[in-house]
């Protein structure tokens, strides 16, 4: 009878709490755990309340799906296939550990039956096991990582080793006590805890029963001190990254591409930039405690693998040691209406560490590589602009060379010191119509100071405006009243400038009641699109690549005889990774073809930098450290005979680059517009 | 140390080549799409004088004479923190040459107080006549050096450094002075900090009429004489291209030797 009962499946179940006595103790212990983990969190969003308001509240059911995506299905952290997935098997085999423990909870301290049966045997046991199986796999990996394979990206402290070793002892005790209870209850269900039958039956040859019970008890507190003592300390160390990795997730940025800026009140601003931690908004400092310390922001950064001093991993680590170290909670907030001469900042950050030395803030060509490959949806970029900007309108301490950008920007409307052409040269024999000319053009053809001062994009500018013509397009241009969009003013971190320009190009374009802007520049589309309606300015934002591949779709231009040659495409930073516009030139490149372009390993989104962003193209770099030269490097590999490009600051920055470092290798950069001219048919 | 700095406003120097165009009947530089700007030159001798306001203690007065757009060189050296600045402004805004500036910076410092140092660029990036500077010591009957790339204020007066052909002269000078500064790497100008070009615009500017400083038209016209300007073109720019023969390496080279110093005896 006893036997029956105990074989029939809906009547599986375990003894709970089997050969522990005294569980109060437990429960006493539990509540000192909690306060100091509270105290733990509690201490940190005080601190992140410090900071300012940011609202990352609005549109929860996108918040709900990034949440899905990058938290529950770990998309971003899959990225990096090694470290994704021990990272996967961690999570879910921590969580579902997690879950049978409450179930136990459950049954035991509510009294509420529920580990019977199927879902026993099914989840609490099966499932259970073999979560803890692939959780102990996922431990094993992470281990050959940090200890053999050992790469350049990672964090080596004691507190990671520590952590590492707390998790392998929790898990290794967990298993140890499931499969002595199994040996020493002789559980009859006890074959669906696999891993529970193995330790069982090996712990039988070696150990009597009455040993295995006693090792269990003294085991069963053992595991469980582990893990009150993991719950009390996870939220001073790195391990916070539970709670607020998800929180960081659900509360990310949800404008394009991630590089999104910071908007300043020049009545109200305390400080035109950010120079102390409560400067930062809580979202900032909230970022600063997500960070996982897994590297990868660091190790796509175009300036760090060229050699350089910055790092977004250390920039957001050194700020978060400043956040550690500094009370923001205990700041005297008061201030005495009057605007002092200088501010001076309360918890101040630049110049701090050497990472956050003006010098590394300056390296950052604000290609937004770090933001796009951060598992928890990290902002590096913006909170170096912000820290940029009080260098250059607090301090007025920045290169050189940016400051005769600067300089030229305000007095001559763009940012080529020194330059020899003026707006309207490269049309110079060509009949391209300017607003004056034309009633309501199409579109304006937006030129760009990098498609109108550099020689070089000279080329680049015709063939855009013949392709136009040819396909009968009724544009125009506004020649001579065109200025810098003011993006490069921006990414330097004059806002202020940036807004000067911004607006009088919005009112520009108004008075000529401009309803849609093409460019060839991805920084002045990018402008327009995402900053200019910030400030007022909505028009239709087009780039040349989307507008040309649309052109040949309405069978506006064809083609003629395909190109010949072999054609590798560098996506440019402010097309691809801010804009998502991957597919648009990829499309040109095979229809005039034939084939799909070349690609390098880093193309789309995780595209690297020319160099030229951020004001970079304007400065000398080291001959050492160039990041256009290691791009051409990359783009020599392909062996393609063309480097199509869409941007007129990839063009000379990625023609420089191959000019030095192709040796007796061969390869021209074109833009896409000139690839497409020659092959487009013409009359 | 009571400093006074004159600044003028000329058109953008940096401008395309193809963009300068002249006026030719009225013998001046055609305004056209350049932009006005600090003559560079003034530019360094802001930053010497405000390098040596913080070194010793003292006061920076920004004068400056032109149309009433000159104001704005002088909201960029109240936003490089000039204590005061001055306009006297141009009505007619007819071309002056460097003895009528001199004359009127003269009137005009007269009436603004008592100077230790005037400083005044080495010459202006539209006419390059490098005059003003001695013509307004002569004008205010005070010494100057001229070239000057350094200032040390010193117990009794200052010691300047100044350009020659030949390397630096160490001058020692007492007070009040007119120097004529020239650039180095030390005094590349600063730029403004963005909180005080906003606050800039709220700073007064004395604003005076030539009547204001007793300067009447008869007595620009007098002192304009001193130099007429005839004509003014710009010159044209002709590429001649030559090849040098010969049968050899060694002969090409010769032949261009000869040929190359030839044309450095004519020129
Ligand atoms: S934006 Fe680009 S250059 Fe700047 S820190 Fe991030 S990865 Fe590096
Ligand atoms: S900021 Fe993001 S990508 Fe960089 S180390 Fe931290 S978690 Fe990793």
């Amino acid at each position: 009878m006893m036997l029956l009962a105990a074989l029939n499946p809906a009547e599986a179940t375990r003894e709970v709490m089997w050969n522990i006595s005294h569980s109060w103790v437990m429960y006493m212990l539990l509540v000192p755990t909690m306060i100091i983990a509270g105290r733990g969190v509690y201490r940190q969003v005080q601190k992140w309340r410090a900071g300012q308001p940011a609202a990352r509240f609005d549109r929860p059911a996108e918040r709900i799906k990034r949440v899905v995506k990058h938290v529950l299905l770990q998309q971003a952290t899959l990225r990096d296939r090694f470290a994704g997935v021990y990272h996967f098997l961690l999570f879910w085999g921590m969580i579902t550990l997690t879950i049978a423990t409450t179930v136990v909870l459950i049954h035991h301290d509510f009294s509420i039956d529920i580990m019977r049966g199927r879902f026993y045997l099914y989840f609490q046991s099966l499932f259970v096991d073999v979560l803890g199986v692939l959780a102990m796999t996922g431990v094993a990996m992470l281990a050959v990582r940090r200890w053999i394979v050992r790469p350049k990206k990672l964090v080596y402290t004691d507190e990671s080793t520590w952590l590492l070793v707390l998790l392998f002892a929790i898990l290794g005790t967990g298993f140890l006590l499931e499969g002595w209870r199994i040996a020493a209850t002789n559980d009859p269900w006890g074959n669906w805890s696999p891993a529970g039958i193995v330790i069982s039956k090996a712990s039988l040859a070696v150990a009597s029963v009455e040993t295995l019970t006693t090792l269990h008890w003294l085991v069963w507190w053992f595991h469980m001190a582990l893990v009150f003592g993991l719950i009390a300390w996870a939220p001073y160390t790195k391990l916070l990254h539970v709670l607020t990795a998800p929180l960081n997730i659900y509360t990310a940025n949800l404008d394009a591409g991630g590089g999104t800026l910071k908007q300043i009140d020049f009545e109200s601003a305390q400080s035109f930039g950010i120079n102390s931690l409560e400067q930062f908004t809580w979202k900032d400092l909230l970022d600063l405690d997500a960070c996982t310390e897994c590297g990868r922001c660091t190790s796509v950064c175009p300036a760090n693998t060229v050699g350089k001093q910055l790092s977004p991993r250390d920039i957001i680590l050194d700020l978060q040691s400043l956040l550690d170290r500094n009370d923001l909670a205990s700041r005297n907030s008061k201030s005495d209406g009057e605007q002092p001469d200088e501010y001076k900042p309360a918890f101040p950050v630049i110049g701090q560490t050497d990472n956050l030395s003006s010098d590394a803030l300056f390296e950052c060509t604000t290609c937004a590589a770090c933001v796009e490959i951060c598992p928890v949806s990290i902002e590096q970029l913006p909170k170096i602009v912000d820290m940029r900007r009080f260098q250059v309108m607090e301090r007025a301490e920045f290169p050189q060379q940016m400051q005769d950008a600067i300089s030229s920007l305000e007095g001559r409307g763009h940012p080529f010191k020194g330059t020899q052409l003026s707006r309207m040269d490269w049309a110079e024999g060509m009949d391209v119509p300017t607003i004056e000319d034309v009633d309501a053009p199409e579109v304006l053809l937006w030129v760009g100071c990098g498609g109108a001062l550099v020689d070089r994009n000279q080329r680049s500018t015709r063939a855009l405006a013949n392709l136009l013509k040819q396909a009968g397009v009724n544009f125009a241009i506004l020649g001579r009243e065109e200025t810098c969009t003011g993006d490069p003013a921006r990414r330097i971190g004059n806002e202020f400038l940036f807004e000067t320009l911004a607006t009088q190009n919005i009112e520009t374009l108004k008075t000529h009641n401009i309803k849609s802007v093409l460019t060839s520049c991805p920084h002045c589309f990018n402008t327009f699109r995402n900053e200019y309606p910030k400030l007022g300015g909505d028009f239709e934002v087009l780039h040349h690549t989307t507008y040309l591949a649309k052109l040949i779709g309405e069978g506006r231009l064809t083609l003629d005889a395909k190109a010949a040659e072999r054609i590798a495409f560098h996506d440019p930073c402010y097309l691809g990774r801010h804009n998502g516009i991957t597919d648009a030139p990829r499309k040109i490149l095979k229809q005039l073809t034939g084939s799909a372009p070349a690609e390098m390993e880093k193309h789309g989104r995780q595209s690297f930098c020319c160099g030229g962003g951020g004001g970079l193209s304007f400065v000398d770099e080291p001959p050492d450290k160039r990041v256009n030269q290691e791009r051409a490097r990359q783009a020599l590999d392909t062996n393609a005979e063309t480097l199509a490009v869409g941007c007129p600051f990839c063009t000379t920055m990625m023609e420089d680059g191959i000019n030095a470092v192709k040796g007796d290798r061969e390869m021209v950069v074109k833009d896409i517009a000139e690839v497409m001219w020659e092959t487009v048919s013409r009359e | 140390m009571k400093i006074l700095v004159c600044l003028k406003q000329i058109l953008d120097p940096d401008i395309p080549p193809r963009d300068f165009a002249i006026d030719r009947d009225n013998r001046r530089a055609a305004r056209g799409s350049a932009n006005l700007v600090t003559n560079i030159f003034c530019e360094n001798a802001l930053e010497t004088a405000l390098q040596l306001r913080e070194k010793a203690e003292g006061e920076i007065t920004a004068l400056t004479f032109g149309p009433s757009s000159a104001e704005d060189v002088l909201r960029k050296a109240l936003a490089l923190k000039a204590d005061h600045a001055c306009l006297v402004e141009d009505e007619a805004g007819e071309y002056r040459n460097s003895a009528t500036t001199a004359l009127v910076l003269a009137a005009a410092i007269r009436k603004l107080g008592e100077f230790d140092l005037i400083m005044v660029g080495r010459e202006a990036g539209d006419w390059g006549a490098g005059q003003t500077g001695g013509l307004l010591a002569e004008q205010l009957g005070l010494p100057s050096v001229s070239f000057v790339d350094s200032i040390e204020a010193t117990a009794d007066g200052v010691t300047l450094r100044r350009q020659t052909e030949l390397g630096w002269e160490k001058v020692e000078a007492t007070t009040p002075l007119v120097v004529t500064i020239t650039n180095n790497d030390e005094n590349v100008p600063r730029i403004p900090k963005t909180r005080d070009i906003m606050m800039s615009a709220r700073k007064p500017v004395t604003n005076w009429k030539l009547s204001d400083i007793d300067v009447t038209c008869d007595d620009i016209t007098a002192a304009g004489t001193a130099l007429e300007v005839v004509d003014l073109a710009i010159p044209e720019k002709t590429t001649e291209c030559e090849f040098i023969e010969g049968d050899s390496i060694d002969e090409k080279i010769d032949a261009f030797a000869k040929r190359l110093a030839s044309i450095v005896q004519s020129a």
